[in-house]
């Protein structure tokens, strides 16, 4: 469980990169999305004791992240989202290493990194030099040393970025699998709805949603999403596109207007972000 | 203490990359056998002992200092650092681990120190247990400025020219090569600054090639401590 009261970051210049979050987090599988910059990464980071925050506090399962940075060292495993892999090691030694250092024996380790290795599909390629692999077979490298950790909390930031279709559901599922309590970013809207029972929503530092997803969408109930390519001045411009929330009722006349009529996703949480557009 | 990870990373970034990047390795004997061949040629011979003692000296603190370079870019590009910070490994175990990694690409040039050394006839036991502890003191001062840079920069991009005139600065210029009393005792001390100096001055003293010079003995000390301490707090761990 992590609770965080008024947790605050700043870096130089005064920039705020996390503006007095507090949340709570209870369920196994937690969600955290967020356009680019929106300081997803800075939260973790500072959960993880990898940053110091500017001001407020955080405990993860009862444990104080400045107080008891011992402790959460322990329990806590955190997979940076821009971690790269030693290339001249093997995938197979740096799962090992990092169970090592975790506290495991050398057959343990072992007997765990080669269980999760297979896991995620990496069997082949576990005793080739890391540089050898491709850059989505690296990231699924680090998801087997989070899998295989048994920790208490799971960061991940970022883990499905640049994986293939088939790549991706093996880490879902791996994270399915993870048996602790899982925190991870995300830019995919179809992961964090399926995989995740609880869904943190930032923008610029500040957690502006939090809830299940389905609660989440509940505003959108009995709507639809319309989108067309022509300008117009009563729609969300999103790069090219314009789009209004439409009642379910409405979708034929939209459609004969030369809209296109799309289902609501977690994307639209984001696009309605700015102006909610009821007609 | 986390011995096991410190062992480990020794022996898979240490000893089982020198075959998969043979390249460190003559980078590591470079200098000290290019500087031992001048010697050999200018004095005719005269000076090689020196040169053989110095060459102790220098592989082991160019290798260490020429490691700022890694240390920045697993800090900087692999985010070492960050995917060590929560696990039991320590700072002082991330930077033995290292340090000790890197040591390892410095054995084929204390091999064939040795071999020189015995072939002219320089070694007695005590000598060799002395310059054991000497070299380990200045692993672990070297080593220290190492962290101590990688952890201050930026940018990698930077720290390649520190760390290489550094390496030079720190090792060529102190007395590994001539006998500490070519030069005056001012610039001695000066040169001191570098722990390379005092770890060079006992060197040549212990096998008696030079007088002793009792004041660089905790000199070295003063200066490894005083550097692992630095470094140790250095090491962001937790960033700011
Ligand atoms: N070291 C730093 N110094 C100054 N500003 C920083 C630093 N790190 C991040 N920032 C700023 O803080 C904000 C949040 O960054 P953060 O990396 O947490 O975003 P994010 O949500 O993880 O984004 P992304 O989805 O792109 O990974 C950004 O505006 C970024 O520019
Ligand atoms: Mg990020």
């Amino acid at each position: 469980m992590i609770i965080t009261e008024k947790l605050t970051k700043k870096y130089s210049g005064n920039f705020i990169a996390l503006n007095s979050i507090d949340i709570k987090t209870s369920k196994r599988i937690t969600s955290i999305i967020g356009r680019n910059g929106a300081g997803k990464t800075t939260f973790i980071r500072i959960l993880s004791t990898q940053l110091a925050p500017t001001s407020g506090s955080a405990s993860i399962n009862g444990f104080d992240i400045l107080k008891n940075t011992r402790e959460i060292r322990r329990s806590v495993v955190s997979i940076p989202q821009e971690a790269s892999l030693i290339g001249i090691m093997t995938a197979y030694e740096q799962v090992k290493l990092y169970l090592v250092a975790r506290g495991f024996s050398f057959k343990e380790a072992g007997d765990q990194a080669n269980k999760a290795l297979d896991e995620l599909d990496l069997r082949e390629f576990k005793n080739s030099p890391a540089d050898t692999l491709s850059g989505g077979m690296k990231r699924k490298v680090f998801v087997a040393m989070a899998l295989a950790s048994n920790a208490d909390v799971v960061f991940l930031d970022e883990p499905t970025t640049g994986l293939d279709p088939i790549s991706r559901l093996e880490v879902w599922s791996a994270i399915g699998r993870i048996g602790s309590e899982v925190i991870l970013t995300t830019h995919y809207m179809e992961e964090a709805q399926q995989l995740s029972e609880d869904l943190i929503l930032m923008d610029h530092g500040n957690v502006i949603e939090h809830g299940k997803p389905t609660e989440l969408l509940r505003k959108f109930d009995g709507m639809l999403r319309a989108e067309t390519h022509e300008e117009r001045n009563d729609c969300i411009k999103v790069g090219g596109t314009f789009i209004r929330y439409i009642k379910r009722d409405d979708a034929e006349k939209y459609i004969s207007r030369g809209f296109t009529i799309k289902q609501i996703t977690l994307d639209d949480l984001f696009i309605s972000m700015g102006v909610f557009l009821e007609s | 203490m986390n011995l096991k990870y410190v062992g480990l990373m020794a022996w898979y970034y240490g000893l089982k990359a020198i075959p998969r990047g043979p390249s460190y390795i003559i980078a590591a004997l470079m200098t000290p056998l290019s500087l031992l061949f001048i010697v050999f040629i200018i004095t005719k011979g005269e000076l090689v002992k020196f040169a053989i003692v110095g060459g102790f000296v220098i592989t082991v603190a160019s290798v260490a200092l020429s490691s700022a370079g890694d240390a920045a870019f697993m800090r900087l590009q692999l985010r070492m650092q960050d995917l060590y910070v929560p696990t039991r490994v320590s700072p002082s175990d991330y930077m033995l681990a290292l340090t000790l990694s890197y040591l390892m690409f410095s054995i084929p040039g204390i091999a064939l120190y040795s071999i020189l050394g015995v072939i002219f006839h320089i070694f007695n036991i005590i000598a060799i247990f002395v310059l054991i502890a000497v070299l380990v003191l200045l692993v672990i001062a070297t080593s220290s400025i190492s962290f101590i840079i990688s952890g201050m920069i930026k940018h990698v991009r930077n720290v390649w020219g520190i760390a290489a005139i550094l390496s030079v600065a720190m090792t060529v210029l102190p007395p590994t090569f001539y006998p500490y009393n070519y030069i005056p005792r001012y610039a001695l001390y000066v040169l001191s600054i570098s722990p390379v100096t005092p770890a060079a001055v006992i060197a040549q003293s212990i096998f008696h090639l030079s007088p002793m010079l009792l004041l660089e003995v905790p000199v070295l000390i003063l200066e490894t401590v005083v550097l692992f301490v630095l470094a140790r707090f250095l090491t962001r761990w937790r960033e700011n």
